[in-house]
């Protein structure tokens, strides 16, 4: 065995120790060469093959499998692995059914009845039958389930009297036959289906009981299964294929495997050596050195815009409480300056809609960057400001709450500068990621900061009704944090809800959109979206526009076994 | 016996204020656990009913009162996984007849499973990284120490000083990310992080982890004792120990080192008591999953239960390391007494 020293020395170690010692504290301008992209073993245009195990790493962890549970963006990616729902949406982001073999939507809208799959195995080896979907349902809405998503389903004929604890069984959920299943609603709604292809009401095995148990193996009817002991908290997830997966051949892989809780460079390292295959989470500086190089050029993968990123003022609290300085700080944001920040992941917004959500109209009148019109809205609403001299302005001070997550830290002093510039003066105040929820959800709280949004279900009214509705406003945290209340806009979003014609819907959130943009309780930003990057092996990936992983058809194909010595623990 | 006893209750009193400062803190500080557990794009109505659910919509004080209630109290004798729900995350530590005394530090709010299994779980990795890490700060502080005090003034006693202070001012992180750098990435030789699923595999993931906390410490105790073996080795009785012709290795041992290992010990109790409560910069950057990375997350998620539980742990551990070290120190030097308090007629 050759020396510490001759080996070190053959791989050229003293400066390398040296670069990772400096990347390590976070400087650029010193790094080692990349490593080529690893081959496939067969050509491009090859037949899929089954097998193989693919391996993907997350920096943080996954709180919960179970889709009646508490969730995060990467459970709801694990979830919907494991979980079939009765209808789901396709890779164009159209809804198709899943689990159901066809849907019919009766009574002028008030009941969605589902007719089943045939022969549906889930993952306990039993079939699937309406009795699961009701049982399942009613696991989910218990009233001693900690379901974050239950009042999703508040319109479902006696969701009131069950969810209270008043009645044993939830009414609207009614199983018409051994596959047949009918959904009552109180009043028609245009988005109940798209609220069904959520995680919460998937169908669960009947060892998941008709209550929800924090003990429970996660078994469902989805194309990969866990088994006992598959997932170690806080550490990794292995799930494999489920052989009765009802779509025939499908899923191509025997395994996924999660690693948490990996730091970003530990994933760089392991994603070069081959030892995980795909590379969620990557610096800017790793990114543009990856974008930059010719070889790894063809292997990045954008998801679609869902995220919704903006500048949240209070109605409710001066100066935010008047529309000309809203109308201001929307103008003065040079949203293209943000975006050099992470152009990998973000997209210039003027609109509540980001580009990859159902909806999106790039033709709505939206916000614009216009610093001319920005002094003028100041001075119209009674605080001009003179750039020349720096006199002017909103005479106070105005706290601007952030927290130490993502690029919310540099966008926050890019706000300063640009609100500087109409007389607004921005102090930043650094605070934990609870107490920040806690200022900006609170009434009366913070008068300005930063919010995003993911929409839960493929549907406008995602965005809409949560953000902006009076409805949403708590008395002790808001979805709408801005405190919005509009009765003209109330009006259009509640007969958006409503409305099944797609055309006069459309209409309908178009015109609520303009009337977002020109009162201004958001300063849209920009939209952000995933950004994965794969080894040329991994075969038919496509992120999901709106799950962002779907692994059912992807494959790999390496030339080689497993490279590396290290075992990945 | 008096004296033990007193030193007891003391440590009694210390736990119970340091979860209750833990308690306060986590109850007070801005931001809502039941928000933390619904996610940031909740409806408030269900906000609402988990914070109910979680008990979260009671006065603190009530809460207060609860947790204590929960903490020790009677169940049955034997806990079953799936038994009664109010004893399910319980531990029976002392049987009474039918019935037993029970410890329950509560469910997390996040991961949904009893505190008492998850610190469980976590203890033993906590425990095998902290004994892993002293042992390698130890064996290279005494020696690098001892050997710089013996050969004072000399280039080798300049070099270790030197090395040490190096050691001392680098970062964990620092010196955490060069170990993976050289031993992972390019040496291919141990695992760059994570925990392994068999023995051979956690041992392998567990060196560097302890080599970095290792490097970092042996450099505090490099320059520990040096110094101290410095003033010893000018003693009388050292001198008089050479007159008599002992050899150099047993007077530096038997008559330096042995003196010197007092503060050594004090060093290393609190040393210890310390990576009890995680050494959490070293476990984050290697995966490794004990209660450091645990009791941040937790904090940061505000997990009360979580956070308490650790706290009832470190404050548990340090306490029992103090009362360790008093007991070292009388095997160590039989001068050092308490003296007794003075009897009342």
């Amino acid at each position: 065995m050759p020396s510490i020293l001759g080996k070190l020395e053959s791989v050229g170690a003293a400066p390398a120790i040296l670069c990772a010692a400096i990347a390590g504290a976070g400087l650029p301008g010193c790094h080692e060469p990349l490593a080529a992209p690893l081959p496939a073993g067969h050509a491009p245009d090859a037949a899929p093959l089954r097998g193989g195990t693919l391996r993907l790493a997350a920096w943080q962890d996954v709180r919960n499998l179970d889709p009646a549970g508490p969730s995060d963006g990467l459970a709801l990616q694990a979830e919907h692995l494991i979980f079939s729902g009765l209808v789901d949406f396709d890779f164009s982001g159209k809804l198709s059914a899943d689990l159901a073999d066809h849907w019919e939507v009766e009574e002028d809208g008030r009941s969605v009845v589902f007719f089943l799959r045939r022969g549906v195995t889930m993952h306990d080896g039993e079939e699937l039958t309406a009795d699961d979907v009701k049982r399942s349902a009613e696991r989910a809405l218990h009233p001693t389930t900690p379901d974050p998503n239950a009042s999703y389903y508040a319109g479902i004929v006696g969701y009131d009297a069950y969810t209270g604890g008043r009645a044993g069984h939830l009414d609207g959920v009614v199983v018409e036959g051994r596959y047949v299943v009918r959904f009552r609603l109180a009043e028609p709604d245009a988005t109940f289906l798209p609220v069904m292809a959520m995680h919460t009401l998937r169908p669960v095995c009947r060892t998941g009981g008709d209550r929800y148990s924090d003990t429970w193996v996660p078994c469902g009817a989805g194309p990969f299964k866990l088994l006992p002991g598959g997932w170690q908290r806080g550490s990794a997830l292995r799930l494999v294929r489920h052989e009765g997966y009802f779509r025939p051949g499908l899923p191509r892989l025997d395994a996924v495997e999660w690693t948490f809780n990996m730091q970003t460079l530990a994933q760089r390292f392991r994603f070069e050596s081959g030892q995980i295959d795909l590379l969620r989470d990557i610096t800017q500086a790793d990114l543009s050195r990856f974008a930059a190089d010719p070889r790894w050029a063809p292997y990045g993968t954008a998801g679609a815009d869902i995220r919704v990123v903006g500048e949240v003022m209070n109605t409710r609290v001066p100066p935010f409480d008047r529309v000309e300085v809203r109308r201001a700080v929307a103008a003065a944001i040079d949203r293209a300056h943000y975006r050099t920040l992470k152009p990998a992941y973000m997209t210039v917004l003027s609109q509540l809609l980001p580009p990859g959500a159902p909806g999106y109209d790039p033709g709505v009148p939206g916000q614009r960057y216009d610093y001319a019109a920005a002094l003028e809205h100041m001075r119209k609403a009674g605080y001009p400001y003179d750039p020349a001299t720096g006199r002017g302005g909103w005479p106070e001070p105005v706290v601007y709450p952030l927290f130490d997550g993502g690029t919310l830290v540099y966008t926050a002093q890019l706000l300063q500068q640009d609100l500087a510039k109409i007389g607004l003066r921005l102090v930043l105040r650094m605070m934990s990621w609870p107490a920040f929820l806690a200022t900006q959800q609170r009434p009366g709280g913070a008068a300005i900061s930063q919010a995003g949004w993911e929409m839960d279900y493929p549907d406008p009214s995602s965005y809409f009704d949560p953000l902006f509705a009076t409805s949403s406003i708590g008395v002790e945290s808001s979805n709408n944090a801005s405190f919005y209340s509009n009765p003209t806009f109330d009006d259009l979003i509640a007969r958006a809800h409503r409305e099944v014609d797609a055309n006069r819907r459309a209409a309908l959130y178009r015109e609520a959109s303009a009337i977002l943009s020109d009162d201004a309780p958001w300063a849209f930003v920009y939209a952000y979206h995933e950004y994965y990057l794969r080894q040329p092996y991994v075969r038919e990936f496509a992120l999901h526009p709106v799950w962002t992983l779907d692994l059912t058809r992807t494959w790999v194909d390496r030339a080689t076994g497993t490279p590396g010595s290290e075992r990945a623990p | 016996m008096n004296r033990f006893a007193r030193r007891l209750a003391w440590s009694a009193v210390v736990v119970w204020a340091a979860v209750s400062v833990a308690f306060a803190l986590n109850t007070l500080l801005p931001g809502d656990p039941a928000r933390m557990v619904s996610g940031p794009q909740a409806r408030p109505a269900d906000v609402a009913r988990i914070r109910e659910q979680l008990g979260l919509d009671r006065a603190p004080l009530v809460q207060y009162a609860r947790f204590w209630r929960r903490l020790v109290h009677l169940g049955p004798r034997v806990v079953e996984r799936d038994g009664a729900p109010e004893h399910a995350g319980c531990v029976a530590v002392l049987p009474l007849g039918p019935s037993a005394v029970h410890v329950s530090l509560g469910k997390s709010f996040q991961m949904r499973q009893p505190v008492v299994e998850i610190i469980a779980v976590r203890l033993p990795r906590t425990l095998a990284l902290a004994v892993a890490g002293l042992l390698v700060q130890l064996s290279l502080g005494v020696a690098a120490g001892t050997f710089a005090a013996v050969r004072r003034g000399a280039w080798i006693d300049r070099a270790l000083v030197g090395t040490s202070l190096l050691g001392v001012s680098a970062p964990t992180f620092l010196i955490a990310l060069l170990l993976q750098y050289v031993f992972s990435r390019q040496l291919r030789w141990l695992p760059l992080d994570g925990f392994g699923s068999t023995l051979a595999d956690h041992a392998r993931c567990l060196v560097l982890p302890a080599l970095t906390l290792g490097i970092y410490g042996a450099a505090f105790y490099t320059r520990l004792v040096r110094d101290e073996m410095l003033v010893l080795l000018r003693q009388d009785w050292v001198r008089t120990a050479y007159a008599k012709g002992l050899p150099r290795w047993q007077v530096v041992v038997r008559h330096g080192l042995r003196n010197a290992a007092v503060p050594v010990v004090t060093a290393l109790g609190l040393d210890f008591g310390s990576l009890m409560g995680g050494a959490i910069v070293t476990e984050t950057v290697f995966r490794w999953p004990g209660l450091g990375e645990l009791s941040v997350r937790a904090m940061l998620d505000r997990d009360g239960p979580v956070v308490c539980g650790c706290v009832v742990v470190t404050a548990v551990a340090i306490v029992a390391t103090n009362l360790a070290v008093d007991l070292v120190y009388a095997r160590l030097d039989p001068r050092v007494t308490v003296p007794r308090a003075p009897r009342t007629r």
